[in-house]
């Protein structure tokens, strides 16, 4: 349990998760209105992340549900083990002609097998999936629905259920409430805009691209060997990066992969050679790396004054693109 | 505290955020867990239980800084200013008002018999001067406020709702009465003083309050305003930095486009029995059929061919149009886009390659593709189109026509598009003139009309994603 929000980020800090207070207000606010947390913002910001720090801070099991297209039901919360109940039904064939042979009519012998249907209909021909999983579980767990915006919305519709009263039905038992409340964050790469009803039921959290300094940190714990140049001249040119107008942001996750990759080569700073052999590491289209190349000096250049002069003011990097692109209307 | 949250949800409403009751008694919710004191913190909690789409966080914040600190530090520093001049002539703040205090308690007099709001102005209560200008202003209807020119007006109101004037009588009488009672002039002087700041500093707040709301007021209106003439506005008249802006809002129609498109996809989703997967499906049940599966029906994504006109006196509508289609690209199974001015050639490619603005400038510029600077002739383009790509067209494909058919007198060569018409599913012309003008002067609409299931005009965006959503829908 966490005590104020200063405890989260001093959890979620021993789990080398680095956050702001942000995100640290909207954990604790989940955990005392025990409410679901919709946690959006771009690819690779660390979203899943969190919700596998916070499960491991808080000492519950992490239960997933990937989602996609065309989940249903059977998939995300109970099916009935045909298979099972085919096998048994084989084997106790004996017993059930035992079960029959007093029976004088048809209708006596159909009447004792519906007596016998709830044999069939109990828990121990059901496989829970990770929704009903999250329910029954005795011990406090975490549940992460993750990437909802790729399931269909009708199975949002029925999410509703679960994240309001943490309840589900199943036709053949009845409804089955939760007896630990499980922390639930659902992830979204806003592939699609979610339904109203979801998002009033759940507290929104949008994680952005990280700040100068908190990447730093991030890069600092996380790449441990990192130069201290080297993690400085990374993070400078991935905040400048991300300033561009490109088909896909480099994120964190990008960050430390280019990191790792520039650690296993001995780099100690950033040259122009460097950063093209290395840019598919971080931008993932070819239109990306051919935009971000043409900038390559701008991007190193400023660098080097960055070093000996204050800092250029934000925003600056954009003034060149846009004024080729009033070149081009003429 | 409880009113102000409510008041800024109504803000938040106003201005678009929808906030339904359920969220905000959320964030009552969450305000009790939390200390206030921290106004990240607060601000934090606030925005994970009313605001839930990202773009809209912006707003929030923006509105958040309007409403929750802007005007108490504004509080702060006029009076701040009030109580330093006091400072410059050599008397402290604190020990005058103690002084008069004790002073009164001594006369007959008694500090609680002056006004609320005098009392607040001498002992500087800034959060009870809060209160005060906060219910007279809501007394004086400032939420009213449209534009700049009342400012004045609700600031005056609010100003004789507080009672500002007799208060200022009170502090004089106050003064004269310790005038009297035998204080010393300097003091006098320094609490007379002291009472013009307060006024000043009083009258500086109520503005600066009628501003703000003025400010909280028109936040939405601006916006939306800007959106809507945008929308409406002919693509003839926008300047450069309207198109760019244009792209926003050219993006959020395309996005609603989408939305609304796989919605419709998934309604259709089951078809009949799928007689060989259920059997499939069911093998290891011995083949009883305890799962049926069905055929997933398909809806035909519809083919385009587009052809855009993209000499000068039409680039901006080829400009929106283009943009429209790029973003919905997933949308059609095959867009095939042509650009022609006499010339046509082919920009599917770079559709496909590059991102949407370096497309976009390419395939306007068409200097890889076509030469744009002659003078448009559509009846060499057709003619063009018949002999090369004519196989690009089947009884599935919508044609997309996107010109002002002025045809500088040249042939117009209306029997290439007839042959056209007669192969596809649809012709499509789009016209950013007005159809009283078709046909006048070197204008050849008329003679291309027959041959169109639809020829409409299209002069600003609202018209332009009218048509294309009634292309796909």
């Amino acid at each position: 349990m966490f005590e104020n929000v200063a405890h989260v980020l001093e959890e979620l800090g021993k789990q080398d998760y680095i956050c702001d207070k942000k995100i640290g207000t909207v954990v604790f606010l989940a955990q005392q209105l025990e409410k679901p947390v919709l946690v959006e913002g771009p690819a690779g910001v660390g979203k899943t992340e969190l919700a596998k720090v916070v499960a491991a801070a808080t000492g519950r099991r992490l239960i997933r549900l990937q989602c996609y297209e065309g989940l249903d039901e059977a998939k995300a919360l109970y099916e009935w083990e045909y298979s099972k109940q085919l096998l048994y039904t084989q084997i106790l064939k004996e017993r059930f002609s035992q079960a029959m042979s007093g029976a004088k009519t048809l209708r006596e012998a159909a009447e004792r097998v519906a007596q016998e249907d709830s044999v069939f209909f109990s828990d121990h021909f059901i496989v829970p999936r990770p929704l009903l999983e999250a329910i029954t579980s005795p011990d406090p767990v975490l549940l992460l629905i993750d990437e909802v915006d790729k399931a269909d919305p009708e199975f949002e519709a029925f999410l509703l259920e679960v994240l309001s009263d943490f309840q589900v039905t199943v036709p053949e038992l009845g409804t089955i409430e939760a007896t630990q409340r499980p922390l639930v964050f659902l992830t979204s790469n806003n592939a699609r805009e979610m339904s109203d009803a979801l998002k009033r039921r759940c507290l929104h959290l949008f994680i952005d691209y990280p700040t100068e300094a908190d990447e730093r940190r991030i890069l600092e714990l996380k790449v441990p060997g990192a130069a201290e140049g080297l993690v400085s001249d990374v993070v400078g040119m991935m905040q400048r990066l991300r300033d561009l107008d490109l088909k896909k942001l480099p994120s964190i996750s990008e960050t430390l992969d280019w990191a790792r990759a520039l650690l296993a080569l001995n780099a100690r700073e950033l040259d122009e050679d460097l950063v093209n052999q290395t840019f598919n590491v971080i931008l993932k289209y070819e239109g990306d790396v051919r935009k971000a190349q043409g900038e390559l000096d701008k991007l190193l250049q400023k660098q080097a004054i960055r070093e000996g002069a204050p800092v250029p003011a934000p925003g600056a990097p954009q003034k060149p693109a846009s004024a080729s692109k009033k070149g081009a209307l003429h | 505290m409880q009113k102000k949250i409510l008041e800024f949800t109504n803000i938040l409403r106003k201005s678009g955020i929808r906030v339904s009751p359920a969220e905000s008694i959320d964030a009552f919710a969450a305000l009790d867990d939390l200390s206030v004191e921290d106004r990240e913190i607060f601000q934090d909690a606030l925005r994970a239980t009313m605001v839930k789409r990202g773009e809209e966080v912006p707003t929030f914040d923006e509105l958040f800084d309007l409403f929750w600190s802007g005007f108490y530090d504004n509080l702060r520093d006029s009076f701040a200013q009030a109580t330093g001049e006091l400072g410059e002539m050599g008397v402290d703040f604190e020990t005058l008002v103690q002084q008069i205090v004790e002073m009164l308690n001594g006369m007959e007099g008694d500090f609680g018999d002056l006004s609320e709001l005098a009392r607040a102005l001498l002992t500087s209560d800034l959060s009870q001067l809060e209160n005060l200008i906060r219910q007279a202003a809501e007394g004086a209807g400032a939420d009213r406020i449209e534009n700049f020119l009342q400012v004045g007006f609700f600031s005056r109101r609010t100003l004789e709702g507080m009672g500002l004037e007799d208060a200022r009588e009170e502090l004089g009488g106050l003064a004269d009465a310790l005038e009297q009672a035998g204080m010393s002039p300097e003091q006098i002087a320094a609490l007379r003083k002291l009472i013009e700041g307060l006024m000043e500093a009083a009258r500086r707040s109520v503005r600066a309050f009628t501003e703000r709301e003025l400010q909280q007021q028109n936040h939405d209106y601006m916006e939306k305003f800007r959106r809507e003439t945008l929308l409406e506005k002919s693509f003839y008249h926008l300047s450069e930095e309207e198109i760019r802006k244009m792209r926003e809002v050219v993006e959020r129609l395309a996005q609603r486009i989408k939305n609304i498109l796989s919605i419709k996809k998934r309604r259709l989703k089951r078809g009949k029995l799928d007689l060989r997967q259920t059997l499939r499906r069911n093998m290891s049940r011995g083949g009883i059929p305890f799962e049926l599966i069905f055929k997933r029906r398909k809806k035909d994504r519809p083919k385009l061919v587009i052809l855009t006109d993209v000499s000068s006196s039409v680039a901006n509508v080829s400009r929106f149009m283009l943009q429209f289609v790029y973003s919905l690209q997933e949308a059609f199974t095959k867009i095939r886009a042509f650009v022609f001015v006499s010339e046509l050639g082919e920009v599917t490619p770079i559709f496909q390659e590059k991102d949407i603005s370096e497309a976009i400038e390419d395939a306007l510029e068409g200097g890889t593709v076509i030469n744009v600077y002659t003078r448009s002739n559509f009846g060499h383009a057709f003619h063009h189109f018949w002999q090369n790509y004519l196989s690009a067209i089947d009884n599935k494909t919508t044609v997309l026509i996107l010109g002002d058919a002025r045809n500088n007198y040249n042939d117009p060569r209306a029997w290439c598009l007839r042959e056209i018409h007669h192969k596809a599913k649809n012709v499509v012309w789009l016209n950013p003139e007005n159809p009283s003008a078709w046909g006048f002067g070197d204008s050849v609409m008329d003679k291309y009309l027959p041959y169109t299931d639809v020829a409409e005009e299209c002069r600003n965006l609202r018209q332009l994603s009218k048509l294309v959503d009634s292309l796909l829908l």
